[in-house]
C-alpha cells in the first residue's frame, strides 16, 4: 500500500514539475496545485496508513492518528486560498500583457506579439540610461545650489 | 550542557498574553483599516497599530530578559499536544525588530500619498504582513509556522501586484510561483517530520531529535528543511526572485520586505538548527558556510553589476543573508552573538537604505543612480547615505563594522579550512559592497550637478522618515554596549537548548540562571 502511495505521489509530483515548467499561465498555476496534492498525500503516507478506527470515541480504539488529518486539512484550506490568489494575478498578467505565454515574461511582459522580433516596449531594454517615463509628471523646482568656494 | 539547579519556578500565566499580543494588535487594526476611513484616520490608525505592536515586541523583550520562556498555550491545550506561541530571547528581539521596521515602512506610506493603491486596501495588507510576520517569529510549532509563512506570504502578494503595473506583474507572478513550490515542500518536510518524529512542537521535536541521536533519516528532513528556508532567505541558487522582485514593488512596501521578509527564513534556520537538528551538525553547517560563501559574493558583485537605486540596495539584501548563513553555518555560540547582532544592523540598515533611496529617486526623478552633486540640494541625506554606505560595507566606526568583525573573528576561531574560505568570502564581499556604494556616492551625490537636470521636491516627512531610521542606525554604534550583550545573552540561551526544551514542556517557565559570561568589547 505504502508503496502505492509512494508511486501516486511521485506521479503528482512529476505531472506537477512537468507542468510548472510549460508555458501557459495556467499550466503553471495547475502544476503548484498537482505539487500541493503529492505534499497532503506526502502527509498522509508518513504518518502511517493503517487499518484501524477512525479517531471517534464513540468507536472501540485503537484509532487512527487524527492530526495528519488535520494538517491535510489546513493545508488544502490554504491552498485554495494561494491558488485563488494566483490565478487572479494570472488573469491580470494576461489582460495587462494580451497573451498568457510565460515564456515571455522572462524578458518582457508587455511585448506586442505581433511585433518584429528585437523590438522591446520594456524601459528596461531602451538601453543603459534611458530613464523610466515617470507615471505623473513632477513639477521640477528649480533649486539653487549654494555656492561653493 | 545540563540544566543547572533549577532556578525559581515563576509564574507567567499573567504574561502568556504577550505572545498574542504582536500578532493580534496587527491584525486587529488590519481588519479596522478595511473600512473606507478619510486619509487621515487611515494612516493614524496603521501608525497606531504599529506603533503598539512595536510596545508589545518591546514588553516581550523586556519579559523574557531574564532568562524566561513565556508560553502562550492556544485554547489551553498543554505544550506538545496544542499549538503553543512560545517567546524566548530570539523571538521577542526578531519581534522587536520586525516592529521597529514596521513603524518606519508605515511612515513611509503615509509619508507617501498614493490614492490608487490605498483605495485597494494598501494599510489593511501591510499590518496582514506585519501580522504574518510576527507571528513566523512567535509560533512554537513547525506547521504552524508553515501557516504564519502563509499568512505573510499571501498578503505579500497582495502586495506585490498591488497597481498592476507591467513590471510588478512579471515580477511578481514569479515571485509568487517561487515561493508557492517552496511552500508545497514545506508542507511535505513538516510530513516528513511528523513521520520520523512523531511530533512538530519545537521544543518537543528538540527533545525526541535528542533520544534518537545522530540519525541519517533526520538529518535529511534537516536538510530538507535548511533547503526550504534558504528559498524564504534567498540564498544563493535559491535567490534569484529577490534583485528582481524587489525593485518593483510600492517604495514603502519594499522597505518593509527589504529589510524583514528574508530575515524570516534566517530566523527560522537559526530557531531549527540551534534546537531540533543539533546531533549531526557537520553536513548542514558545511551547506550554510559554502552557500553563505557563495550567497556573500554573488550579493556583492550584483551590487557592483547595477545602474538602478533599489536594484543595488536588493543585492545587498541577497549580501546580507549570506553573512547571517555564514555566522549560523560556523555554529559557535561566539559567531551566533555575531549573527544576532549582525541581524539587528541589516534589518535597521536595509530599512534606512531603502527609505534614503525613495527620496533620492523622488528628488532626481528617475530611478537611475546619474544625477551628479545632489550634496548641494541634500546634505542632510548624503551624510544619512554615508552612515549606512559604511554600514553595510562593515568599515568603522559604524555598527556594521562591530558586526562583522565579530563575524570574521568567530570564523577565524573556529578554524576549519571552509570556515577560513568563507572569511575570505566575507572580507572579499565587504570589499566589493565598498566599492558598489562608492559608486554611488561618486555617481548621485559627488561632483557637479548638470545643470539641464531637474532637481524635484521631495515631500518633507518623506525624508524625515529616512533621516530617523538612519538615527536608528548611527544607534547602533552609540548602543553597541547594549546591543553585543544582549546578542551574547541570546546566544548563551540558544547554545543551550534544554532551557527552550524545559521552558516549553515543564511545568510552565522554569528560569535556569545562564552561565556567567563577561561582556567582552566586540
Amino acid at each position: 500500500m505504502e508503496t502505492l502511495f509512494a508511486l501516486l505521489i511521485g506521479l503528482l509530483i512529476a505531472a506537477g514539475v512537468f507542468l510548472l515548467l510549460s508555458r501557459s499561465l495556467v499550466r503553471v498555476v495547475l502544476g503548484l496545485s498537482f505539487i500541493a496534492y503529492g505534499g497532503n498525500l506526502a502527509i498522509l503516507t508518513v504518518a502511517g496508513l493503517r487499518e484501524v478506527a477512525p479517531p471517534l470515541l464513540t468507536l472501540r480504539g485503537p484509532y487512527m492518528d487524527p492530526l495528519p488529518q488535520a494538517l491535510i486539512l489546513t493545508a488544502i484550506v490554504i491552498g485554495f486560498a494561494t491558488t485563488a490568489l494566483l490565478l487572479t494575478v494570472a488573469l491580470r498578467a494576461y489582460q495587462v500583457a494580451g497573451h498568457a505565454d510565460v515564456a515571455a515574461f522572462g524578458d518582457n511582459l508587455a511585448r506586442d506579439p505581433h511585433a518584429e522580433d528585437d523590438t522591446f516596449a520594456d524601459p528596461e531594454h531602451q538601453g543603459p540610461d534611458r530613464p523610466d517615463e515617470p507615471e505623473a509628471e513632477p513639477v521640477p523646482i528649480i533649486v539653487r545650489p549654494r555656492s561653493r568656494p | 550542557m545540563s540544566a543547572e539547579a533549577a532556578g525559581p519556578v515563576l509564574s507567567w500565566a499573567p504574561l502568556a498574553w504577550l505572545t498574542l499580543a504582536p500578532i493580534l494588535t496587527p491584525l486587529g487594526f488590519g481588519l479596522l483599516l478595511l473600512w473606507a476611513w478619510p486619509r487621515r484616520v487611515q494612516v493614524g490608525l496603521a501608525l497606531a497599530g504599529t506603533l503598539a505592536t512595536l510596545a508589545f515586541a518591546a514588553g516581550l523583550l523586556w519579559a523574557t530578559s531574564g532568562g524566561a520562556v513565556l508560553v502562550g498555550a492556544l485554547g489551553g491545550w498543554p505544550a506538545p499536544f496544542g499549538i503553543v506561541m512560545t517567546a524566548d530571547r530570539l523571538s521577542a528581539w526578531m519581534s522587536v525588530l520586525a516592529a521597529v521596521s514596521a513603524v518606519l515602512a508605515t511612515w513611509q506610506a503615509a509619508a507617501d500619498p498614493d490614492p490608487v493603491r490605498e483605495k485597494h486596501h494598501l494599510f489593511p495588507l501591510m499590518q496582514f504582513l506585519f501580522a504574518g510576520v510576527q507571528l513566523s517569529f512567535l509560533t512554537g510549532d513547525l506547521f504552524n509556522l508553515f501557516v504564519a509563512f502563509e499568512v505573510m506570504l499571501v498578503a505579500s502578494y497582495a502586495l506585490a501586484v498591488l497597481g498592476s503595473t507591467r513590471e510588478q506583474l512579471r515580477e511578481g507572478f514569479r515571485y509568487i510561483v517561487m515561493n508557492l513550490a517552496a511552500s508545497a515542500l514545506l508542507v511535505v518536510t513538516c510530513g516528513l517530520t511528523y513521520g520520523v518524529l512523531g511530533t512538530l512542537n519545537f521544543a518537543h521535536l528538540a527533545q525526541r531529535s535528542a533520544e534518537l541521536g545522530p540519525n541519517a533519516t533526520v538529518t535529511s528532513v534537516g536538510v530538507l528543511l535548511l533547503v526550504v528556508f534558504a528559498a524564504k532567505g534567498a540564498l544563493f541558487p535559491l535567490g534569484f526572485w529577490l534583485p528582481g522582485t524587489y525593485p518593483a514593488l510600492p517604495p514603502a512596501v519594499g522597505t518593509f520586505f527589504a529589510a524583514v521578509l528574508t530575515k524570516v527564513g534566517i530566523y527560522a534556520l537559526i530557531r531549527v538548527f540551534t534546537t531540533v537538528f543539533t546531533q549531526e551538525p557537520g553536513l548542514t553547517s558545511a551547506l550554510l558556510l559554502g552557500l553563505g560563501s557563495v550567497t556573500m559574493l554573488y550579493g556583492a558583485f550584483g551590487m557592483a553589476s547595477q545602474r538602478e537605486w533599489r536594484r543595488i540596495l536588493s543585492f545587498a539584501v541577497v549580501s546580507s543573508v549570506g553573512y547571517l548563513a555564514f555566522g549560523l553555518g560556523l555554529g559557535t555560540p561566539e559567531a551566533v552573538r555575531a549573527s544576532v547582532a549582525y541581524l539587528a544592523v541589516s534589518v535597521l540598515v536595509t530599512t534606512a537604505l531603502f527609505a534614503i533611496a525613495t527620496v533620492a529617486e523622488r528628488a532626481s526623478g528617475t530611478r537611475l543612480v546619474r544625477a551628479r552633486g545632489m550634496i548641494d540640494f541634500l546634505p542632510l541625506l548624503a551624510g544619512c547615505f554615508l552612515l549606512c554606505a559604511l554600514t553595510v560595507a562593515g568599515l568603522p566606526p559604524s555598527g556594521g563594522f562591530l558586526a562583522k568583525y565579530a563575524l570574521v573573528r568567530a570564523g577565524l576561531g573556529q578554524g576549519s579550512a571552509l570556515a577560513l574560505v568563507a572569511v575570505g568570502s566575507a572580507l572579499l564581499s565587504s570589499l566589493i559592497t565598498l566599492y558598489a556604494m562608492l559608486n554611488v556616492w561618486r555617481g548621485f551625490f559627488w561632483g557637479k550637478h548638470p545643470t539641464w537636470m531637474p532637481v524635484y521636491r521631495v515631500p518633507r516627512p518623506l525624508r524625515v522618515a529616512a533621516y530617523a531610521a538612519t538615527a536608528l542606525v548611527a544607534g547602533l554604534t552609540l548602543f553597541a554596549g547594549p546591543l553585543f550583550a544582549q546578542a551574547e545573552a541570546t546566544a548563551a540561551e540558544l547554545s543551550t537548548p534544554e532551557r527552550y526544551i524545559r521552558g516549553v514542556l515543564g511545568d510552565g517557565p522554569v528560569v535556569i540562571p545562564l552561565p556567567p559570561t563577561t561582556p567582552e568589547a566586540p
